[in-house]
């Protein structure tokens, strides 16, 4: 386990080091000089020198890139004050410590994905389980083919006709909006449920059927039939043995989807206008705000390989054949 | 004499009640190719503390008829017709409740490939130990008890550290024990095992094929040997049922027919049986051709397309009439008795050595 | 003076008005009722007198205090510093939060004037106009009590030449500098105040706690209309604390920002000042008792709350959010949400540029501005309601404005391409190359094939160029483009044409990245501009821009103008005081209140 850890830990910090220096050099490859956004409107080459030296800009950009990886661990000092580590400097854009945001932000990200995650999966499973039981019957094919029509949609799609439908037609549901759960369990909750439901669809469906052909799989599998042989009730049978099997596949494309699911959070907080990482990363890269975008990336990045360590752990959970190694 | 002979298509009852009775079983899956006769109108007996063995290529029913049985198919695929009774109590047509409370319990089976048939994600002794709960109503613990004990009794060392193994971390002889212990575990009064040693080395084979004999002799259980193996059922079967294509072709005492086998299938299992006697440079004789397809089956008797022997029988009877299998010891083949005499002593026998 | 800059554009598009609006007063989106206040407001904008500039600001009929107003907000101010302030969301915020030596101040009545806001007046010019004098109201206050006073106003405008200080607007700098550059007028105070240096009297003079003047080297006849830029908003000298001001600024006017409550993305909310007395100021109210602005709002998202109109939104608006184009119909079809509906004008005018360094032959030029379809341009910006179709360079809010068509596109906004044909067979360019350049945004990729196509039906061999949205202002602010006809807008800072034509067509302003985009240099024009710059009669001076606009339009044709921008916004049923105001080309913030 700990070998695994520390590997896994070294592997991270070499993707992490590529992500950071793709991400830096890139920006600086694209034609957009962030200094033009703080220009305002009377810009001219000595304006844009001027806010090139205020950003750091006038350096060259391995010196440059540099200083804020070394930023992250050491810390700077900057006009706006001194940046503890972790720093990702100050946002070019607003001017607050891109970490501070990042905080600020990163519990809607969480509460969303998580939330969602936990809908799609529960939902996805149960459908998918249910309709492996009922194999071949009207509300298997009713689940399956709803599971098709529901994975051809799209967020910015559902989002607005849900809301039009339980919102603003019937009252039915509030705004959707984020209450952080300290202060208002209820509250966060009622608020994301819509956020939720709609980021699940998409997965919800895909893990319907991940769910159902995993599962029917399963019931064929030698082991599962032995547990029928020795008496076992069907159901125990079903979600005793077949069940624990059909995690694998599932847990595996979970892990995967961990990055589409970040993808999906982006676009349901934009388009519930719930103030998470998306929405910041998506303003960031609008406004050629290096730092925002820097850290935004390098967080996310953390974190998806952090949960990913985590989903490769599960699987010795779940199998006891699988050695952490 | 433990099996009761009589004619395939119109099976007779017998006196007193034998333990399992199987009585004109037909199992029938119905596939997008069409409906596969997978057995085909069998009816056989066994009696207590007896061993019957089953014999055939892959594919003649032999384990369908076993799944049967156990009540394993799915309803939903398989069509499965006749009488099954275990004990005086009707199996076939059964509800689900009331086989699983005999699967396990008085029933039990013992499969082939112990590494796939045990599940890979508990420990061998909660799989040992969840029938005996199950059936019996024992706590965990007791559970748990009975599972040590039952490891020991199949021999695998240090069972009390070994009972919270899992299934990879057993050789393979070691997993079959297990399986054998997880089968007899609610001391079943009927066990079926398929293929219990095809999958494992010579020398282990023949310990678990003495285990069995042992706890046979301890639990007094009746036995279904199913295997392709003759070798394996002359030192522990008592009676012998050879499967074809979904039907018996040929039944009797091991004895007689390993002796005296009567239908030119089984002489074709021996011929292709390899002796430690033979030289090792001479071939072997295998059945030519593959076994028939269950979707569309040889009218007639169905092993006509593979019989060296058509030419002796008179007419077109081979390719156009079943042939039927008689009471008692008996071949289910249109040569008569006299032909079925000669050709072994004359053409089989000599080729066993 | 401003370009509508395309990396903004892609994230605050349509957002970056401060000025020219027009009010659709109660009655909501009508063309014809805010063509008819934009008339009102040309020729009224007077610069007020001491009478005039007195508060407290006439009640708005029927309005209540108290309530919280919920505000919906695309983007996140992204700067609260008042010097940093430009662009009209962070108008419309600052005109809550900051008092400057003069405003724009909207009467009930729908009639504007330039007054003083911290100042007594809208300011006392003397020496044909190089000399300003303003002194300060009694009973000024910051948010922490204490009286505004020279001092920091003298601060206020010192500080604007420190180098953090980049996006806020820079005329009155310039002016004390004399400088045409855009950061030359920093040498005047290299790095600000904080050195401990000052600007010398001769320069800004404050010669006692009340009175501030500013002596500039050429007469300045904008000089009430620029001091009323949120930029100059009044900043506390003894809460300086140079960059981190952007986060925690000290208030002045009727609301202050809730302690800790901006955040990045998710809002900020306003609460009463209670250290602001409506004795003081005649352009503000103080009836809500507090704004809950939210951010992250889409336009889509924003409308189609507030036309839902359900439970929270009923006391919800939003200050700079528009009806996003797709819903302009159901809006105008709509009579119960056109009710709530406030529309206007915003400052931009659109035109087609012609490379003049390319196309040097006038007539190919007007064959182009003949076949150019303004209708179809139009069309891809909504309809009713995203913009009119314009005949002059110059917008129908700013003073001098005259209702022209020299090349006759209001009577035929299609385009006439028979004509265009004939003309450019006379100049014996029929199928000459033509390279119609315009960026990727969701408008222009709309109308551009209806553009080329009538460009072709009129003789030409074009070209069709796109270029990416974030960079096509620079690419197109090149000197060395290599196209031939291109879009762009611009918009007035105020209703008053210097922020239009001298830096749209000073030959002299031409350089990478300037603001010339059709490369014009003419140097009577050149000569024109620097006249009337001078010219201290406000009156006067409108009317001499508007001459030069139209000349530059028929001698000249460097662009081909195709509509004026304006805009439609909604507000729930619960809110009063819901109108238009033409400065901020928004709803006005100060006038709301909820309905009780």
């Amino acid at each position: 386990m700990l070998r695994f850890l520390v590997r896994r830990s070294l592997g991270a910090i070499v993707i992490l080091l590529l992500i950071s220096a793709f991400t830096f050099f890139l920006f600086f490859a694209a034609p957009r000089d962030p200094a033009l956004l703080a220009c305002g409107r009377n810009c001219g080459p000595d304006a844009l020198a001027i806010i090139h030296k205020n950003m750091g800009l006038d350096q060259p950009v391995p010196v440059q890139y540099w200083h804020f990886m070394a930023g992250i661990f050491t810390g700077r000092d900057f006009a706006q004050g001194p940046c503890p580590a972790p720093c990702f400097g100050y946002s070019f854009a607003t001017g607050d410590a891109v970490w501070n945001t990042i905080v600020d932000r990163f519990p809607i990200t969480l509460s969303l994905t998580i939330g969602a995650a936990a809908v799609f999966l529960f939902v996805g499973l149960a459908t998918g389980m249910l309709a492996a039981w009922k194999q071949g019957t009207l509300l298997d094919k009713l689940f399956s083919s709803a599971s098709l029509v529901l994975s051809s949609m799209q967020i910015y799609f559902i989002g607005p006709i849900v809301l039009t439908l339980l919102v603003y037609n019937t009252n039915l549901l509030g705004q959707p909006k984020y209450v952080p759960i300290t202060e208002d369990p209820v509250g966060w909750f009622m608020g994301l449920l819509i956020p939720w439901c709609v980021l699940s669809i998409i997965f919800t469906a895909q893990y319907t059927r991940m769910a159902r052909s995993a599962m029917i799989e399963q019931l064929q599998e030698e082991h599962v039939r032995t547990a029928r042989a020795k008496g076992m009730s069907a159901a125990t049978v079903f979600f005793r043995y077949a069940w624990r099997g059909s995690l694998i596949p599932i847990v595996t494309i979970f892990g995967i989807d961990l990055g589409t699911l970040f993808g999906g959070a982006m676009i349901t907080e934009v388009t519930f206008a719930l103030p998470g990482l998306g929405t910041l990363s998506i303003e960031s890269v609008l406004r050629t705000d290096l730092p925002t975008v820097m850290g935004v990336m390098l967080f996310a990045a953390t974190f998806i390989i952090l949960f990913n360590i985590i989903v490769d752990a599960a699987y010795a959970l779940i199998d006891p054949r699988v050695r952490l190694a | 004499m433990t099996t009761l002979t009589k004619t395939e298509d119109a099976p007779v009852p017998a006196g007193p009640d034998p333990f399992l009775s199987v009585r004109d079983l037909h199992v029938r899956f119905s596939t997008e190719d069409g409906i596969v006769k997978a057995v085909d109108g069998l009816s056989f007996d066994l009696e207590r503390g007896k061993t019957l063995g089953i014999v055939g290529e892959s594919g003649s029913g032999k384990s369908v008829t076993n799944l049967a049985v156990l009540g394993l198919h799915n309803p939903k695929s398989a069509e499965i017709t006749g009488e099954i009774t275990l004990d005086g109590q009707e199996l076939t047509g059964a509800r689900e409740k009331t086989l699983e409370k005999l699967r396990g319990n008085k029933m039990a089976m013992i499969f082939q490939d112990a590494l796939a048939a045990l599940s890979p994600y508990y420990t061998v002794g909660r799989q040992i130990a969840e029938p005996f709960i199950k059936h019996t109503g024992a706590s965990k613990r007791e559970g748990r008890q009975r599972a040590i004990e039952m490891l020991t009794k199949v021999g695998i060392p240090q069972p009390n550290l070994r009972v919270d193994d899992y299934p990879h971390q057993f050789s393979g002889g070691m997993r079959q024990r297990a399986m054998i212990a997880m089968a007899l575990v609610c001391n079943p009064a009927l066990l079926i095992a398929d293929e219990p040693t095809t999958a494992l080395d010579v020398t282990v084979q023949a310990q678990i094929l003495d285990l069995l004999k042992d706890l046979q002799q301890e639990f007094g259980s009746a036995i279904i040997l199913i295997t392709h193996d003759l070798g394996v059922v002359a030192d522990t079967a008592d009676d012998l049922l050879v499967m074809y294509a979904g039907r018996a072709v040929e039944r009797g005492s091991v004895k007689e027919i390993l002796t005296q086998p009567q239908h030119p299938y089984t002489w074709g299992l021996l011929s292709s049986m390899p002796r430690l006697s033979s030289d090792v440079n001479e071939a072997l004789n295998p059945i030519p051709g593959a076994p028939p397809s269950l979707l569309d089956p040889p009218t007639g008797c169905a092993f006509h397309p593979r019989c060296g022997f058509v030419d002796q029988v008179g007419g077109a009877s081979c390719t156009s009439e079943r042939p039927p299998l008689a009471l008692g010891r008996a071949a289910a083949c249109h040569l008569n008795a006299e032909q079925k005499q000669t050709f072994f002593t004359e053409q089989i026998k000599p080729r066993l050595g | 003076m401003r370009r509508a800059q395309a990396a903004i554009v892609a994230l605050t598009a349509g957002a970056l008005a401060l000025t020219a609006c027009s009010s659709g007063a109660k009655q909501g989106a009508a063309d014809d009722q805010s063509r008819k206040d934009a008339e009102k407001m040309r020729g009224q904008i007077a610069f007020a007198d001491a009478a005039a500039s007195k508060g407290p600001a006439a009640p708005i009929p029927g309005a209540t205090p108290g309530g919280t107003i919920k505000v919906y907000q695309r983007d996140t101010y992204a700067h609260l510093d008042p010097a940093q302030l430009y662009v009209s969301d962070q108008g419309s915020l600052s005109t809550l939060l900051f008092r400057r030596l003069t405003a724009f101040n909207l009467d009930n009545k729908g009639k504007y004037n330039v007054v003083g806001d911290l100042a007594t007046d809208s300011g006392q010019k003397s020496d044909g106009g190089k000399t300003w004098t303003y002194k300060l109201k009694d009973g000024v206050k910051f948010e922490d009590g204490k009286p505004i006073t020279s001092t920091d106003l003298r601060h206020t405008f010192e500080r604007q030449f420190a180098d953090f200080i980049t996006s806020g607007p820079t005329y009155v700098q310039r002016w004390l500098a004399d400088s045409n550059s855009t950061a030359g007028y920093r040498k005047l105070l290299p790095g600000g105040p904080y050195g401990g240096k000052h600007l010398p009297k001769s320069v800004l003079d404050t010669p006692d706690d009340k009175t501030i003047v500013f002596h500039f080297k050429k007469p300045v006849g904008d000089l009430p209309y620029a001091l009323a830029l949120a930029g100059y908003g009044v900043v506390e000298k003894a809460k300086d604390t140079k960059e981190k001001y952007d986060k925690a600024p000290v208030a002045s006017g009727p609301y202050k920002i809730q302690p800790g409550s901006f955040k990045n993305g998710k809002g900020i909310t306003l609460v009463k000042n209670t250290q602001w007395d409506p004795n003081t100021d005649i352009s503000r109210h103080q009836y809500a008792d507090k704004f809950d602005i939210q951010f992250s709002v889409s336009y889509i998202d924003s409308t189609q709350r507030l036309m839902a109109d359900n439970t929270d939104n009923q006391t919800a608006i939003s200050f700079n959010n528009q009806v996003d184009a797709a819903s302009l119909q159901r809006v105008a079809n709509d009579p119960k949400i056109k009710a709530r509906s406030t529309s206007g004008y915003q400052p931009y005018v659109g035109v087609m540029n012609f490379n003049m360094r390319r196309l040097k032959d006038k007539r190919i030029r007007e064959a182009i501005a003949y076949a150019m379809p303004i209708q179809s341009v139009l069309d891809a910006y909504g309809t009713p309601g995203g913009g009119e179709l314009a005949g002059s360079y110059i917008s129908p809010t700013l003073t001098g404005y005259k209702n022209i068509d020299p090349y006759g596109k209001l009577k035929n906004p299609l385009g006439d391409v028979a004509k265009a044909k004939a003309i450019l067979k006379k100049a014996g360019k029929l199928g000459m190359k033509l390279t119609y350049a315009h960026n990727t945004a969701v408008e222009p990729l709309k109308y551009s094939v209806a553009v080329a196509d009538n460009l072709k039906k009129a003789g030409f061999d074009v070209q069709n160029k796109e270029l990416p949205s974030d960079t096509y202002y620079d690419i197109i602010g090149k000197t060395d483009n290599q196209f031939d006809v291109y879009p762009s807008a611009w918009g007035a800072d105020w209703p008053s044409a210097l922020t239009v034509l001298p830096p749209v067509y000073d030959g002299r302003q031409i350089q990478d990245g300037g603001t010339n985009y059709a490369l014009y240099n003419s140097p009577e024009t050149n000569k024109e501009i620097d006249r009337i710059s001078q010219e201290t009669d406000p009156k006067k001076a409108a009317a001499d821009w508007f001459t030069l606009g139209e000349k530059i339009l028929k001698d000249d044709l460097p662009q081909i103008p195709t509509f004026y921008y304006k805009q439609v916004q909604l507000h729930g049923s619960k809110i009063g005081g819901a109108v238009n105001n033409n400065i901020l080309s928004a709803i006005d913030p100060t006038k709301l209140y909820v309905k009780k």
